[in-house]
């Protein structure tokens, strides 16, 4: 056989081993949006069988019972603020540091770096929060997240900025602009990508995370979706079509943004990631 | 221009970054330094400072102890899985296949997903007769049948397998990148030499994509270390306290209003983290720079 046919059958190997495999990625999640359609007696076999009937109406029953608009809402308003606020405090912050480039601003961006390897001390930032007087509330959630994902979005926007001319930012100087019309007419509009990476990056690890409303979100008509689904996991441990409901109607925000963002995503990974 | 420079560039746009990260992030991490020395509980109005009392009540417990192990066991277990898993599928995903683009999507989609949701989903189907059990039998593998979430001997692997089931997907995507920046040349010069598939991976692919682990080993080890929610839903800590780590053993700590104890607990986790990922940053750094 010729090598170039042997390469040939190799691709084809791989390929089939890959559609494989994918099986692992796909069963489990088809289990979970078929069962979604079933009668709490016939999901019970948690197998790939299609629904005898499918039971749209199961949505509706977990869009009321679960309190998902209000889950849902919660979650806009927290992961929006927060990637608002973070995004504004950090390409400043970012802007500044790796322009300046002396001792201290390089002793600054470590320390910002630190908080990406630091876990968070959670019970004694409820303290400080008690003392700020705002525990339980949305606004505390709010900063915190902003300050949980600071290091990791100062360490993208620096990477980034680095990479834009500093001549730039002198012409404009020597026609008497200040810092902040720097900022806003230039490096604003080329930092645009990267927004985009910060925002979706801050939201899908908002959206999704439970540990942050599990102690700092005392009243349970505060919560995001992940929390309330598994406060109604709990109260329908029985009807496994409608937790499947609830599970699919929590993904889908994220599965919708990731389909239409999805090149900032990978892109700015591997921005921040690897030539950062 | 230095003078200048300063001038131009004013910490006035560092300081609200600055002020958040102060106030949320670095204030609490600091008083728990303070904190992990008294007996702070929910219950006493008054604190008092009780030296080494904390750690030494850590380090006698068992179930503390199982909690530390089991952390170190979900690091080193989930950073080996994901790595080893998210370079063979970048590898194999950066071929020229024909589905390329959908396999892609698909091995990365579960990491989009909240983990809240995929440990719900996975927790009928690792019962002793759920569809994991019934698939290894279907393949002639009964013997490999296991009670995942109730046998206190396997239970945190099972956690483990979850996770790096979730974020393989996601290491596969960085490894993607930094397999994508490697020049095609190095290949036909290492065929034209004669090396086979194997040995240019070790000797081309392996070193050049070393940026690309050094920040996947990074992530997926401080990640692992602050493991909590695949625990928390999936097993809560049990059978027992068998699948119990750092995480959920805060959480418990809080609920039982022993905050000293939690707040010891957490400043634990924080010098493991920062005496296992520092020299290990520094090391991944000079490794690179010497290719």
């Amino acid at each position: 056989m010729s090598l170039a046919r042997r390469k040939a059958w190799r691709l084809y190997l791989v390929e089939a081993i890959m559609i494989l495999a994918c099986l692992i990625i796909l069963l489990p999640i088809l289990i979970m949006i078929l069962g979604s359609f079933k009668t709490s007696a016939e999901v019970l076999d948690f197998s790939l069988a299609l629904p005898k009937k499918w039971l749209f109406g199961n949505y509706k029953l977990v869009f009321e019972e679960g309190n998902l608009m209000r889950a849902f809402l919660n979650g806009v308003l927290i992961t929006g603020v927060s990637a608002i606020v973070n995004i504004v405090t950090t390409s400043a912050a970012a802007f500044v540091l790796t322009r300046r480039n002396t001792r201290t601003a390089n002793a600054l961006y470590l320390f910002f770096f630190m908080g990406l390897i630091a876990p968070m001390s959670t019970i004694t930032t409820i303290r400080v929060v008690q003392w700020l007087g705002f525990y339980g509330s949305i606004a505390s959630v709010i900063f915190i997240y902003a300050a949980l994902n600071t290091a990791f979005s100062v360490f993208l926007y620096s990477g980034f900025i680095k990479s834009i001319p500093k001549v730039l930012d002198e012409v404009a100087f020597l026609e008497g602009a200040g810092m902040f019309s720097v900022f806003f007419r230039i490096i604003i509009p080329l930092i645009v990508p990267v927004n985009a990476t910060v925002a979706i990056m801050v939201f899908m690890s908002v959206w999704n995370d439970i540990t942050i409303p599990l102690y700092f979100l005392t009243d349970s008509s505060n919560w995001t979706m992940p929390l309330s689904v598994y406060n109604f996991y709990g109260k329908f441990s029985r009807d496994w079509n409608l937790i499947f409901a609830d599970l699919v109607l929590t993904s889908l925000p994220v599965f919708i943004l990731y389909l239409f963002a999805q090149k900032y995503i990978v892109g700015g990974l591997t921005a921040g990631a690897v030539k950062g | 221009m230095m003078k200048i420079t300063k001038r131009l560039y004013s910490y006035y746009m560092v300081w609200p970054a600055l002020l958040i990260y102060c106030i949320f992030f670095v204030l609490p991490a600091v008083i728990g330094l303070g904190y992990s020395f008294t007996d702070w509980r929910l219950d006493r109005a008054t604190l008092h400072f009780n030296g080494w009392d904390n750690f030494r009540t850590i380090f006698t417990d068992d179930t503390l102890m199982l909690a530390l192990k089991n952390t170190l066991i979900f690091a080193v277990v989930t950073v080996v899985g994901k790595n080893v898993i998210g370079i063979a599928l970048a590898v194999a995903l950066n071929a020229k296949l024909k589905s390329r683009n959908a396999l892609r999507a698909i091995y990365y989609a579960p990491s989009i997903l909240s983990i809240m949701v995929i440990s719900i989903v996975f927790t009928p189907m690792l019962r002793a007769d759920g569809v994991i059990n019934k698939v290894l039998d279907f393949v002639g593998l009964h013997s490999w049948n296991q009670s995942w979430l109730t046998d206190p001997s396997i239970v945190i692997l099972t956690v483990c397998a979850v996770s790096i089931w979730q974020s393989a997907g996601f290491q596969m995507a960085i490894y993607l990148a930094g397999l994508q920046s490697i020049s095609k040349e190095y290949y036909e010069a290492a065929t034209i030499d004669g090396a086979g598939g194997w040995k240019s991976f070790m000797n081309i692919t392996l070193p050049l994509l070393l940026p690309a682990i050094n920040i996947n080993v990074m992530l997926t080890l401080i990640g692992g270390l602050k493991v909590f929610s695949e625990v928390f839903v999936l097993t809560g800590g049990g059978p027992g306290n068998a699948s119990q780590v750092v995480g959920t053993i805060i959480l418990r700590s809080f609920g039982e209003g022993s905050w000293g104890l939690g707040t010891a607990i957490n400043t634990l986790l924080f010098v493991a983290v920062t005496i296992i990922s520092i020299p290990l940053l520094m090391f991944m750094r000079r490794k690179e720079v010497a290719e």
